[in-house]
């Protein structure tokens, strides 16, 4: 048993870190040179990296460096050791997965049996924690039901369906409950803590073409069919959420009042956005950026937080704001 | 340069500068007054060093604005994952990482004079055995050598649980630790894995993704450990004069909505349950064992059912058996309202009172707390009740205020 060293484990360690990497990557070939090395360091390593590791890893008159390579004749670097590194499993990294083997959601992702035979075979390990060490004190009541057998095989196919760019044939009801069946292309899967929730970003393929872009509700499947088509087109990401991203941020002065700046940026941090002083009021004026589709849900987020946040622009936003803050009035105060 | 770094040996201050640059990216050089402006230049250098691509700067009256910037639900990748990356280690550490491992690839199990004299032989490298003993000792705990003993003799010999024999016998887990790397506590040890692996997440996305928890994720192994073996933990903030508070810690409480975690214990100065943000914790001290820990969870696990967030504190209206109430006015085509308010609510049930009437009735310590998702129904909200009058007033306040914000007071043409 290692319980109480995995215990004492952190991730902030050498040998998860990125000089490590590197030298590990420069030490699976047997032979390489200066100019390898330091484009591997460029593309492995921090920002100034350049300026610190090749003088550790090349060979200095002075040995200063780590001796890990020795120059041959033919000016040439080889390896000091005789064996490409190995990658070992930390306690760390295996009382991680132990404890993963807990969330209902791994069943998405493995049978039964493997769950059961990675749990004997981590049998030793102490998990690194158990679900019951955090509470959720905001998840939605109504998340996607991991455990069900057709919710796990509309995952697979779904999963398979992006490594493998295939089309599919999905009948699922939309928001508003009415059926939709069509061919589409899975590209990547979205996964909402708040919502406990996956959909799937998707194009819709029409006449063997990509007709729009949409997202799909994984409960909200009821049915896949393979198609065996290979979509070998290019789907860019970039493309796809700039076809989603809002004409125009919305822009929000945010009053320091109540602790509203700190309460704000925190709440806000997640999404794509500029934040800028605001003299006037001590506060800040942030721009935001978001999904066409998930226009609602910000308004509704922003109205949260009262007077605090005021919506600025563009005028039709900020008039749906006023639409519902004058409705409230009303509620309390009457039409007077 | 000279003296200059890459590498940290400590993330307490380090990860106080990244949250503010993440979170208040508006702020200039002398709004960081925790040290001396030299720590700051190199502090800023570093993570930008880093996370250079994710890195803003702007200029205005006030000077240059540095910031941290992600599209959270739009990265494949939690880019603060990246300073943890930058642990400082000595020659002989990366030395003895290398050279250990490879004497004893495929050579079964060694002693402690087998692997120095191998080393010495090898690479022509002098480490004397104490050095090599503890490096060993070192990696026994961290699971990346075995030792066994033979009598009094300690054999050592390379764990045989690679990352890539594990990915390959279990069909599945690599895209099971692909998600995970993004998701929940601890998610920087899925992508630490991946790392390893040399693969990454290229199939999902999070949604509502606070990346900035990662740096906080930190704290929580002493205070899932002191949770394990009931014992006391003393929390260190941050700040000039941080105050410190010990506790017996109970669970942590995460907001999914608000981006605020926090820990939440008994305090034996206080008698009484407290909620401690985890990003104002500079660090954990563990203390020694709580004798009647299990009589305090008892007790936390009774009350914890009445906390709508965070907060222990009871109100008046708690202690007197009065519920709060809130009244929604729903329309008949407006069930996707109901449905939300179904969907979110917690600790109250939702009923009938009237043609599109609704009222929500909840049962929690502190009703302020619910305040700011109740608002999130504006243009709903009919009345509230159960709740001080102190809290009432600044709902009505509130309501006035946003009425003369925007516009409604001037010319009421509000359509």
């Amino acid at each position: 048993m290692h319980f109480t060293e995995a215990m004492k484990m952190t991730v902030f360690s050498e040998i998860y870190g990125a000089y490590f990497r590197i030298a590990a990557r420069v030490l699976e070939r047997n032979i390489t040179d200066e100019r390898e090395i330091k484009s591997i360091i460029s593309r492995e390593g921090f920002r100034d990296s350049i300026l610190f590791l090749p003088q550790k890893l090349i060979p200095q008159a002075d040995f200063s460096d780590w001796r890990l390579l020795m120059r041959t004749e033919d000016g040439k670097l080889k390896r000091v050791t005789k064996n490409p590194p190995v990658r070992i499993l930390t306690l760390l990294q295996k009382s991680w997965l132990r404890a993963k083997l807990s969330d209902p959601r791994i069943r998405l992702f493995l049978g039964d049996d493997e769950i059961s035979r990675l749990n004997e075979r981590l049998s030793g390990v102490m998990p690194l924690y158990v679900r019951e060490n955090f509470r959720f004190t905001d998840m939605y009541g109504d998340g996607d039901d991991f455990g069900s057998e057709s919710y796990r095989e509309n995952f697979g196919k779904i999963l398979s369906a992006v490594k493998n760019h295939e089309i599919l044939n999905i009948c699922f009801k939309s928001r508003k409950g009415s059926e939709i069946t069509g061919g589409f292309l899975p590209l990547k899967i979205e996964y909402s803590r708040k919502n406990n929730k996956f959909r799937v970003y998707c194009f819709a393929v029409r006449d063997g073409g990509i007709s729009h872009s949409g997202t799909i509700n994984i409960g909200r499947i009821e049915d896949i069919k393979n198609t065996g088509i290979i979509y070998d087109g290019k789907t860019d990401m970039k493309k796809y959420f700039m076809s989603r991203r809002c004409s125009e941020p919305v822009t929000v002065r945010v009053t320091p009042q109540r602790n509203g700046v700190a309460r704000f940026l925190t709440e806000f941090s997640s999404y794509e956005k500029h934040t800028a002083p605001d003299p006037e009021t001590g506060g800040c004026i942030v721009r935001i950026h978001y999904d066409r589709y998930d226009e609602t849900e910000l308004l509704i987020q922003l109205l949260g937080f009262g007077s605090v946040v005021e919506i600025i622009s563009p005028p039709r936003f900020r008039q749906l704001a006023a639409e519902r803050v004058k409705k409230q009035y009303d509620l309390i105060f009457g039409n007077s | 340069m000279a003296g200059f770094s890459e590498l940290i040996k400590n993330y307490e201050k380090t990860r106080d500068y990244i949250r503010d640059f993440f979170i208040f990216g508006f702020k200039v050089r002398n709004e960081y007054n925790r040290k001396s402006s030299r720590t700051y230049d190199d502090e800023k250098r570093r993570i930008e060093s880093w996370l250079g691509e994710y890195m803003t700067f702007e200029r205005s009256v006030k000077g240059q604005h540095t910031a941290i910037t992600a599209d959270s639900g739009h990265i494949s990748e939690n880019p603060l994952y990246q300073t943890f990356c930058s642990r400082s280690f000595t020659d002989n550490d990366i030395k003895l990482h290398f050279m250990i491992a490879d004497i004893l690839y495929k050579s079964g199990y060694m002693t402690l004079r087998q692997i120095v004299d191998g080393i010495n032989e090898r690479f022509e490298e002098i480490f004397d055995e104490q050095t090599v003993r503890n490096k060993l000792r070192e990696y026994s705990a961290e699971g990346i050598i075995i030792c066994r003993k033979k009598g009094k003799t300690a054999y050592f010999g390379l764990s045989c649980d690679t990352v890539r024999s594990f990915l390959d016998e279990y069909k599945g887990l690599e895209d099971a630790v692909k998600f995970f790397s993004e998701n929940d506590e601890f998610s920087v040890i899925g992508n630490s894995i991946l790392k390893f692996a040399d693969i990454k997440n290229d199939i999902f996305l999070m949604k509502h993704y606070f990346i900035v928890h990662t740096l906080e994720d930190i704290l929580l192994y002493d205070i899932i450990n002191a949770i394990r073996e009931k014992r006391y933990i003393t929390l260190n903030s941050f700040g000039t004069g941080g105050r410190e508070q010990k506790i017996v810690p109970m669970q942590i409480f995460v907001s999914v909505r608000t981006g605020r975690r926090y820990i939440t214990g008994f305090s034996r100065e206080h008698e009484n349950f407290g909620s401690y943000r985890l990003d104002f914790i500079k660090n954990i001290t563990p203390g020694g064992v709580c004798s009647d820990y299990d009589g305090i969870k008892k007790i936390f696990d009774e009350n914890s059912k009445f906390c709508y967030g965070v907060s222990f504190v009871k109100s008046r209206e708690f202690q007197e058996n009065i519920p709060m109430r809130i009244v929604f006015r729903i329309e008949e085509n407006e069930d996707y309202i109901l449905e939300r308010l179904e969907r979110e609510k917690r600790c109250g049930e939702i009923d009938r009172c009237g043609d599109n009437l609704y009222f929500l009735t909840l049962r929690i310590f502190d009703p302020n707390e619910a305040m700011h998702w109740v608002k999130s129904f504006f243009g709903r909200i009919v009345s509230v009740e159960g709740t001080s009058d102190e809290v009432k007033n600044r709902f009505y306040r509130d309501v006035q205020d946003m009425y003369a914000l925007y516009g409604g007071y001037e010319d009421d043409g509000v359509q």
